[in-house]
């Protein structure tokens, strides 16, 4: 085992165990929150083992789930809107969850990229890396709002 | 030691499917399902075979929750639309 998927197994730990416990428990709202941060998580996860086994062809996968995370927790804001309650028991650990995920992209995309083959690879790990924050705010963001009530404005969509 | 994240992806699926398995509400089901989906392809991963864990992140994570979620909506709905109108009981 070498370092990278070491790395992987301290993120399955710390990072995806605690997210499926908040996905377990509470209200639909932090249910939800948790759902989208084990998706970078395990967005991460797939983009070490990358490295970890010498594979380039594995970062399809982080891929295609940096595309689907965000679609999907989208989506589901959409269904769940008349059941998301208007806040979170713990506000402040929803967000410092939702943070902490995104802080981690960073000190996992830049050793990747300088540990894949330089070119197409590279550009390729970049973009899963910028997907990976982008998607992560627009699903703050979308989350972090005040519900819609389902007859009070028109859904335009 | 080189099977320590297959463990560990093992033990991850394991917790998700249980926790799927005793969760009553549909809506809760669906996103710990999702979760679940997201478990297996990382196991899929660990074990080496990409290609199965593509077609689980398609279908796992996204698919299967999303059908649950769009029947439950249907069946809540249901009852609120007829309420009004003369009733005629729709099966299916």
């Amino acid at each position: 085992m070498n370092g990278w998927l070491a790395a992987a197994c301290l993120l399955l730990v710390l990072g995806l165990g605690p997210a499926l416990c908040g996905a377990v428990v509470g209200p639909v709202r932090s249910r939800l929150l948790a759902q989208n941060v084990a998706t970078v998580l395990a967005a991460l996860v797939l983009l070490l083992a990358s490295p970890g086994y010498d594979r380039p062809a594995y970062l399809d996968t982080a891929l295609v789930l940096a595309v689907l995370g965000p679609a999907g927790t989208l989506v589901y804001e959409r269904l769940l809107a008349e059941d998301l309650p208007r806040g979170t028991p713990w506000p402040g650990l929803a967000r410092g969850a939702s943070w902490a995920s995104v802080a981690v992209v960073p000190p996992v995309v830049v050793p990747v990229c300088f540990a894949v083959a330089p070119g197409r690879t590279t550009v390729k790990v970049l973009v899963i890396g910028a997907l990976l924050v982008a998607g992560s705010a627009v699903c703050g963001r979308a989350l972090a709002k005040a519900p819609r009530t389902a007859a009070g404005e028109g859904s335009g969509g | 030691m080189a099977e320590l994240p297959v463990l560990i992806g093992l033990l991850l699926a394991t917790a998700a499917g249980t926790a799927a398995a005793l969760s009553r509400e549909p809506v809760h089901q669906a996103l710990v399902l999702s979760v679940l989906g997201l478990a297996l392809a990382l196991l899929f991963t660990l074990l080496q075979a990409p290609d199965v864990a593509l077609s689980q992140l398609a279908v796992g994570t996204v698919l299967t929750p999303l059908m649950v979620l769009l029947s439950v909506r249907k069946v809540r709905r249901r009852p609120r639309e007829e309420s009004p109108a003369d009733g005629r009981g729709e099966e299916g």
